[in-house]
């Protein structure tokens, strides 16, 4: 990992507490702003602990992998600024603060779901919420290559777990590698 | 009660390996997991569990928390937490260094491009798992496709549209 940091960084004296506190501030401002920015903000150029190659290494690993993808990019970090205790602490501070508000969400919910209105503005708020999630497919599917065996790869995965409800484990089990083999395919064809 | 936080750490450390792009990819399975086979939650407790992972701040993974609470209470919730964070964590972990030693890689390139569509199918699974827990009717409906709409062509605040059409949605209960 050595070539992706520069002489700027300095990676072995990260103390924990300062990652701790980093990644409360970055996991706090969740809120409507962009993590991405903010983290940037605060491990390359306000603390130096990683520099902007290895930084947006980070950015596409978190998005490629499973998981979410602050959690990622906070693990990914954290591991730059102190190796393997570092990942643990960026994690844990990272997801303290949405983890507190949802529980003072999840609590005010039991005292209010015995009210019909509760549900009928939940409902509401489900809606918007599936209007984002079709509006990111939209957005990822149009960023596909357009040919007709990754159409019919998504299309066959949408049928099997949404509409014929198959269990996604071995679903994505058998679709995952079949779509990276035909891509390996095509990758190197391409050269 | 044991056993239940043992169902909590088995429906979601599976699915951990599985959130491409995070939760919204397993939105699908989780209804299914918990409302259908394990009956932990009633189709309105999940459409509503899913409002409000949708309008608190951070990752919509921690739907897992809110489900983990829900079931269990705070213990059932760090559970699912640990539950859904730990394997995926686990895996950058691992991939994170091979991934910078071998910047060109042609394979690096075939799992970008061969991941997409499963996480664009089960994206849409997701969105179909939660219209069909949730009462839809004609409000909800319009409601979708303005905000798939707003969503795709405008970078609008998400917390802005949510709490308009959790005030729309207040006023439209108490005026009929």
């Amino acid at each position: 990992m050595s070539d992706g940091e520069s002489a700027q960084t300095h990676t072995e004296a990260a103390p924990l507490a300062d990652v701790f506190w980093s990644f409360l501030k970055i996991g706090g401002s969740a809120f409507g702003g962009s993590t991405q920015a903010m983290m940037h903000r605060e491990v390359v150029e306000r603390r130096k602990w990683v520099s902007d190659e290895a930084f947006l290494a980070g950015l596409a690993i978190s998005q490629v992998l499973p998981g979410a993808n602050p959690v990622n990019l906070a693990l990914y970090m954290g591991m730059k600024a102190r190796g393997g205790p570092g990942a643990v602490v960026a994690v844990t501070a990272m997801i303290i603060p949405a983890f507190c508000i949802i529980m003072l969400m999840g609590y005010g919910y039991r005292q209010f779901s015995g009210l019909p209105i509760t549900h009928f503005i939940l409902g509401g708020v489900a809606a918007v919420g599936i209007g984002a999630t079709l509006a990111v497919g939209a957005k990822v599917s149009s960023k596909l290559p357009r040919d007709v065996l990754t159409f019919l790869i998504g299309l066959t995965v949408f049928l099997a777990v949404g509409v014929f409800r198959w269990p996604m484990l071995p679903v994505v089990a058998i679709a995952v590698p079949l779509s990276i083999g035909l891509a390996w395919l095509h990758v190197r064809g391409a050269k | 009660m044991d056993n239940r936080l043992l169902g909590l750490f088995l429906v979601f450390a599976p699915l951990s390996l599985l959130s491409f792009g995070g939760g919204q990819a397993i939105v699908a399975d989780i209804q299914y997991q918990t409302v259908e086979l394990r009956g932990y939650l009633t189709n309105q407790e999940f459409a509503d569990m899913f409002a409000i992972s949708r309008a608190a701040p951070g990752p919509s993974t921690l739907i897992a928390a809110l489900i983990g609470y829900h079931v269990a209470g705070l213990t059932g919730a760090l559970v699912a937490c640990f539950a859904i964070y730990v394997p995926s964590s686990l895996l950058v972990y691992g991939v994170s260094n091979w991934w910078q030693r071998n910047k060109g890689s042609p394979l690096k390139s075939a799992i970008e491009r061969g991941l997409a569509p499963v996480a664009v199918g089960l994206i849409f699974a997701g969105a179909l798992a939660v219209i069909r827990a949730a009462k839809v009717g004609p409000l909800e409906i319009a409601t979708i496709l303005l905000c798939c709409a707003l969503f795709y062509f405008t970078k609008v605040s998400p917390y802005l549209v949510v709490l308009s059409a959790a005030a729309a949605f207040a006023a439209a209960f108490l005026i009929r």
